[in-house]
């Protein structure tokens, strides 16, 4: 008796497309999904480089969510974040939560966190992702220009009118997490990279919300 | 609140939800308030107090704190660079109170007492044609994600460990993503049948 | 079957007065074993103990007091050593596959002996050509069924060449054809295989079937004799519970 199954090497390959449903409750879901990402990089107690140099992961999660996402859901997941955060959950990186976190000095940037999703994800919508080397690329150049210039733009106007200070003090002074944001923008092309080839289907950029 | 809750009882964990959060939006605010660090300093050694209070309640979030010690002094040595060392010592004092309260908050309430309160503090919102029931949903979706990516990532964790006798981090970013956007969608299959059109 | 214990060689797997807890639950009081057969069968009522005692041997976990030793090593202290010589598949293939594609997952397996990932991966190819299966090399997990990527898992759990293999519930997911499969699969290998399971029909052949009960052994011996054993208290439970609701 021949027994035809999956392992057997001549059965035809069982090809399993990503299946998505352009629903509601899909984009409600990965919506979700992201903002828990955004969360869970708060939660982790996290790696410092050898210098010392910190590396908050969050902005790691605003810069998948814009690559992965799209614009518009990821600006979606990012407010639905800081929606929680106002709320009193404690999300932001050290377990902070509450209104509280929104005056403090560094609110710059957590305003900058929905900007900078919207803005990699429109990069990710625009920039070639036909194969995984290149939506890679284009997930580090949507980061770098999304994840970190948007959000150090926001955490300066935030540092000088919040902190009082001069614009060339809050200019060198987030100089200083550049080459960190730098590192996670390469950590955010190797997901992409790795999403792209174990995920064949996954369009980047919000296209599969198309 | 998810992987943190603790189930070692503690006093706090008797108190309501909605009376922690205020506590928290109180106290949040009034940190950045004021500016003396003198009334900091008592501030954040009261947070100090109560969070050992907790007693073994707080062993899930040792690490977090750790870190949270670690960033408060990397800011203060940020604002050292910067030649203003006073606004650092008042930044990390910040810091440790709001860290120590959230996490005292995660520790001892259920997530579902959260997201109650969530709700009713978002049904006013109704009235402006914003569906506070969908939004209370997401979060409550969003908090269920956030338990279940540390659950996958210590499973994805364990199994990297047999294999390869090491620790997995930063590697298991890829596969949790992977796996996190499958079972999105899975979830959205399921509450594609439930919810109302 | 030829076994695969020579008189010299030491205990595949020792456990020795091991006791585990579990946050406040005891997970195993006093619990020694000595597993050297070829083929053994671990059965149960759920939260019996039985991933956790494969996660003791495997290292995974580390019990309060007591030893576990694998091949002569402690499962503890030589997490390099022990990797070679014992391997453990889930449950389910998706809280263990680490890379997107086929052949990369199984070069994983391989990266303890420290060669380059390019090696590796042309190692992995040649085992998965050699199985029939080189289209599978560069194909991505995400485009396989649940059953193939079952057999991922089995193929990188096999190709580091483990003295000893844990399947924990391996059948649960697979449809019919690929539980014959995976049945075959461990009748040809050559390695100790332990395999806790529900169903039963798997290990009644075994010449070992351990019943675990509540961190504890309960019964100890033949695969037909145990499995029976077991079936009859779960008929007998059942029906006191019917008695006790009515």
């Amino acid at each position: 008796m021949r027994l035809n199954c999956g392992f057997h090497p001549e059965f035809p390959d069982r090809l399993k497309p990503f299946n998505m449903t352009s629903s509601r409750s899909s984009g409600l879901a990965y919506v979700s999904l992201f903002a828990a990402l955004v969360a869970v990089f708060g939660l982790i107690p996290k790696i410092d480089l050898p210098l010392g140099v910190p590396i908050t992961l969050q902005t790691l999660g605003v810069m998948l969510a814009g690559c992965m996402l799209g614009p518009k859901k990821a600006l979606q997941a990012l407010l639905l974040f800081l929606l929680a955060v106002a709320v009193g959950l404690p999300l932001l990186s050290g377990g902070r939560g509450g209104l509280g976190v929104f005056v403090a000095p560094s609110s710059g940037y957590l305003i900058g966190f929905p900007i900078g999703a919207l803005a990699t994800g429109l990069l990710m919508a625009y920039l070639p992702v036909n194969s995984p080397r290149r939506a890679a690329v284009s997930a580090f150049v949507a980061s770098a220009v999304g994840g970190v210039l948007a959000i150090h733009v926001c955490g300066v106007i935030g540092l000088v009118t919040l902190a009082k200070l001069s614009w060339t003090q809050a200019f060198w002074g987030t100089l200083v997490f550049v080459p960190g944001d730098l590192i996670k923008c390469v950590l955010c092309a190797i997901v992409v990279h790795s999403v792209a080839r174990g995920l064949p289907d996954w369009r980047f950029g919000g296209r599969s919300f198309q | 609140m998810g992987s943190f809750y603790s189930d070692h009882r503690t006093w706090l964990h008797a108190v309501a939800a909605p009376l922690k959060l205020l506590l928290l939006a109180v106290v949040g605010t009034a940190l950045y308030v004021f500016n003396s660090p003198v009334v900091l300093l008592a501030c954040a050694s009261l947070c100090l107090l109560l969070f050992a209070s907790l007693g073994r309640a707080t062993l899930p979030a040792r690490k977090l704190l750790i870190m949270v010690v670690a960033a408060g002094l990397l800011i203060t040595a940020f604002h050292a660079y910067l030649q203003q060392p006073l606004v650092g010592v008042i930044s990390a004092l910040r810091l440790l109170s709001a860290s120590l309260l959230g996490i005292a908050l995660m520790l001892t309430t259920r997530a579902n007492d959260l997201l109650d309160v969530l709700e009713s503090l978002l049904s006013p919102l109704n009235r402006f044609g914003i569906h506070s029931n969908a939004l209370a949903l997401q979060v409550a979706l969003m908090l269920r994600f956030t338990e279940h990516f540390f659950i996958q990532w210590k499973r994805l964790d364990d199994a990297h460990r047999v294999r390869t006798g090491k620790a997995g981090g930063f590697k298991l970013l890829a596969p949790l993503t992977i796996r996190m956007l499958t079972s999105a969608q899975r979830v959205a299959d399921a509450l594609e049948l439930r919810l109302p059109p | 079957m030829s076994s695969v214990i020579s008189s010299s060689d030491p205990t595949p797997i020792h456990l020795d007065h091991v006791r585990l807890l579990r946050g406040t639950t005891t997970v195993f009081g006093d619990l020694t074993l000595r597993l050297s057969e070829s083929r053994i069968g671990l059965i149960g009522d759920n939260g019996a103990g039985k991933s956790s005692l494969f996660r003791l041997i495997c290292g995974l976990d580390k019990p309060q007091s007591g030893s576990v030793s694998v091949w002569g090593i402690d499962a503890q202290s030589q997490p390099s050593e022990r990797v070679g010589l014992v391997g453990l598949m889930f449950q389910n293939p998706d809280d263990q596959i680490i890379f997107p594609t086929v052949e990369e997952e199984l070069a994983l397996s391989l990266s303890p002996n420290g060669l380059s990932r390019k090696v590796n991966c042309q190692q992995a190819r040649e085992v998965l050509t050699a199985r029939g299966l080189g289209h599978w090399a560069e194909r991505a997990i995400g485009s396989l069924s649940q059953g193939q990527r079952q057999h991922v898992c089995w193929l990188a759990l096999m190709i580091a060449s483990p003295r000893s293999v844990l399947l924990d519930e391996p059948f649960s997911s697979l449809d019919l054809p690929g539980r014959a499969m995976l049945d075959m699969e461990i009748a040809k290998a050559d390695q100790q295989v332990i395999v806790s399971t529900h169903l039963l029909d798997h290990v009644r052949g075994f010449e070992r079937v351990i019943w675990l009960d509540k961190g504890q052994v309960r019964a100890d011996g033949s695969g037909a004799s145990v499995c029976a054993a077991y079936e009859a208290d779960v008929a007998a439970r059942c029906q006191t519970q019917h008695l006790n609701i009515d």
